[in-house]
């Protein structure tokens, strides 16, 4: 396997700590903000991440495949979960300390639960709006309502570390500036 | 399993000596020590099977509001305001303002206006998929009270209620005007009822010396006549007939709309699971979706009692949002604490994890606990905490289990692991319990009590520890005996020798006595008088389990 090439690509509105660890080629959109130590690991294929995502302390996020993994807009990883799906939609929330497997590929509003596991064997997609929750990992539909209402308050969870994080950690700045 | 020392309550037994720990009666008899209390008035440690409980205070879980106990009744264990519980995760459920209907997805910066809906944040049901939604987002229980006490179960039973209370009063109310003897078996139905009506009327029927009884409900001068009294005799019952048929309530089970429910079902998920059904009292819906939210079921906290003296044991504060108490009689504040330390299994363990140190966590998890081999010899250590701020004379020693006595003897011998425990029997003290603050001062103190302990120590030792230690012959520190004195804490060390053929857990009663200066002699002077008679005595048992004995072919398989 040939070494890794670091390529980290940080859009200049995205807040990305220092104590951040990233490696391989990594393209993080405006206004992302990864926390203090997080992982993005981007061991074979590249790692895309769109715009206003938020990405908290000790989440670790692998590409092991060599095609690109796309993760959309709006999404929360909130702390200690570890993704490996090769593609994740957006406004998604993966809860604290879940696990999702390299199987498993997340469209929009989905939900994975604190705590849960989601290692199908075979792959598998999330449809829109599935919602995996309980210490069984079980599944629903969610209706939507009340979604306007959570892409409001994530907007302004992103403001509010947006202002927030600058002023305690040191940031990291892309490869270009 | 990690090694456990379990304490001894006497509230099963009417003699004081335990039950052998081989017994299935043993494992009711002892607690863990943070379970039990303490009862100064006795001077006897109480458990939460013995101890009589009382509710002190009601509130609702969530909001924390403290709901007066005339009322508890009334809003039928629930809590009444804005708390509800999910009925698909049982998570509380938040009101929340719908969506707007159009926009570009941004909540205007002003009030946010309804229809609001209960959301769970956790599986994001909310309360629009069954067709609740609410005007404003407080009184939610006012508002649905409408939904609750329409349906068909909660008339039913208001109907019923209606139906017998009239037979209750009457009943009541002849048991109050007539014989004393009657009266105590039908004071438990008229608490039921309205009880100042009972009272009142109990009142006014009561028996005035000299003049004649008037039973004005049973219509007869003759009071003693009771026995054929109409409103006594239960059969005079009027019949109930019910509101509707059982066949027709929604819910009830069986019946033809239920095949048909289960011949048209797609997803596992449109029936209720049991755990979601059981929630509900009255009627328990067969589907998923006919769930409704269900208000949270109300907490209390509760004061114990003494069962001999009623003295109270603990007792927590008034208001919900405290964690406080009042009074608090914890056995871990009389008695000294007893922790188990195994030695071999700590070396293991160090072993395990320098081994697992490159691997996952996960299969740290996947090791066996180590037991103990049979046939070889093991040391343990017995770790004395003293709670008391005076010094304390600990005596141990090891309960003889007179397998001959139980019944069923050969049978039992067989089967009872053959070990033997050596601990030591001479008295060991332990030193005050002193604030964290005191100990800066008193450092120096401890290295010249410390040497006193050694000259103490050698001639106090039991004769078999010496024994042991000179057979060893070794340089190895010795095993069994006074092994550490820090602060308030000894270190007691024993050997257990396990026979060849032992099966089953290491679990032996152990008589813990000590004696302790009683608070009269608080004020005089430590350690002048030490022989005066208020030095007191207390003891107890407890059972020590060790962990389980592996079989050596086991052993040798696991190798």
């Amino acid at each position: 396997m040939p070494p890794i090439r670091d390529k980290f690509t940080i859009h200049s509105k995205a807040v990305v700590c220092q104590d951040v660890e990233l490696k391989g080629d990594i393209t993080i959109g405006a206004g992302t903000i990864v926390h203090p130590k997080a992982t993005i690991f981007a061991i074979a294929g590249p790692i895309v991440i769109g715009s206003g995502c938020i990405i908290e302390e000790a989440t670790i996020i692998v590409n092991r495949r060599k095609e690109v993994m796309r993760i959309g807009d709006e999404n929360l990883f909130e702390v200690g979960c570890r993704v490996e799906c090769p593609s994740i939609g957006d406004h998604n929330t993966i809860s604290a300390r879940s696990r999702v497997h390299h199987t498993v590929r997340i469209s929009n509003h989905c939900v994975i639960g604190v705590g849960c596991l989601v290692v199908p064997i075979e792959d598998e997609v999330l449809d829109d709006y599935t919602i995996v929750y309980g210490p069984g990992a079980e599944r629903r539909k969610w209706s939507g309502r009340g979604k306007v209402q959570e892409a409001d308050l994530r907007r302004k969870h992103a403001d509010y570390l947006r202002e927030m994080i600058p002023k305690f950690n040191r940031l990291r700045r892309g490869d270009g500036i | 399993m990690a090694p456990s020392v379990l304490y001894h309550c006497p509230c099963l037994s009417t003699s004081d000596i335990p039950p052998p720990p081989h017994l299935p009666s043993s494992s009711h008899s002892f607690h863990p020590l943070n379970t039990l209390f303490f009862c100064e008035e006795c001077d006897a440690v109480r458990c939460n099977r013995c101890v009589s409980v009382e509710v002190s205070s009601y509130y609702c879980p969530n909001c924390l509001f403290e709901v007066p106990s005339a009322s508890v009744r009334a809003e039928k264990n629930r809590c009444a305001r804005n708390c509800f519980m999910c009925p698909n995760c049982r998570n509380t459920l938040a009101a929340v303002p719908a969506d707007p209907e159009s926009g570009d997805g941004r909540i205007p910066a002003g009030v946010a206006e309804g229809p609001y809906i209960m959301y769970c944040n956790y599986c994001r049901w909310d309360s629009a998929e069954i067709g609740i939604t609410f005007e404003k987002p407080t009184g939610l229980a006012a508002q649905l009270q409408k939904y609750e006490d329409s349906a068909p179960d909660s008339l039913e039973f208001d109907r019923l209620k209606e139906h017998f209370d009239a037979f209750l009063r009457t009943s009541a109310l002849a048991a109050s005007t007539s014989g004393t003897h009657h009266h105590s078996t039908h004071h438990s139905h008229s608490l039921h009822t309205n009880s100042i009506t009972a009272a009142a009327s109990a009142a006014l029927a009561r028996d005035i010396p000299g003049v004649g009884k008037y039973n004005p409900l049973a219509r007869s001068t003759t009071g003693r006549g009771y026995g054929k009294d109409r409103s006594v005799n239960k059969d005079e019952m009027t019949e109930y007939r019910s509101r509707s048929e059982i066949a027709q309530t929604a819910g009830a089970g069986g019946g033809e709309p239920d095949v048909e429910l289960m011949n048209s079902l797609e997803e596992v998920g449109e029936v209720a699971s049991l755990e979601q059904r059981w929630e509900n009292s009255w009627v328990t819906p067969l589907q998923t979706k006919q769930l409704k939210p269900i208000r949270i079921p109300l907490h209390s906290k509760r004061s114990k009692r003494c069962p001999a003296c009623t003295h109270i044991l603990i007792k927590p504060e008034q208001k919900s949002q405290s964690v406080r108490y009042k009074i608090k009689l914890m056995a871990a504040n009389y008695l000294p604490g007893i922790v188990i330390v195994l030695p071999h299994m700590r070396q293991l363990r160090d072993e395990l994890s320098k081994r697992n140190l490159g691997k996952s966590v996960a299969a740290q998890v996947d090791e066996p606990p180590p037991g103990m081999v049979a046939g070889n010899t093991y040391e343990f250590q017995l770790n004395l905490t003293n709670p008391l701020y005076d010094p304390i004379e600990v005596r141990l020693s090891v309960q003889r289990v007179h397998v001959s006595t139980a019944p069923g003897g050969t049978a039992e011998k067989a089967r009872r692991p053959p070990f033997a425990i050596s601990l030591p029997t001479a008295k060991f003290p332990i030193s005050p319990f002193a604030e964290a603050w005191e100990y800066e001062d008193d450092e120096d103190m401890f290295g010249v009590e410390d040497d006193e302990l050694g000259i103490g120590m050698g001639s106090s030792l039991s004769a078999s520890v010496r024994g042991g230690r000179e057979k060893d012959g070794r340089a190895r520190p010795k095993t069994v005996g006074v092994l550490e004195r820090k602060a308030n804490k000894t270190v007691v060390g024993g050997e257990v020798v396990i026979g060849k053929e032992a099966q089953g857990n290491v679990k032996f009663n152990m008589l813990v006595s000590y004696t302790y200066r009683s608070d009269d002699a608080e004020g005089g002077d430590l350690g002048v008088h030490p022989s005066k008679p208020e030095i007191r005595r207390f003891e107890f048992y407890t059972v020590v389990d060790l962990g389980p004995i592996i079989s050596r072919e086991e052993a040798r398989m696991d190798l």
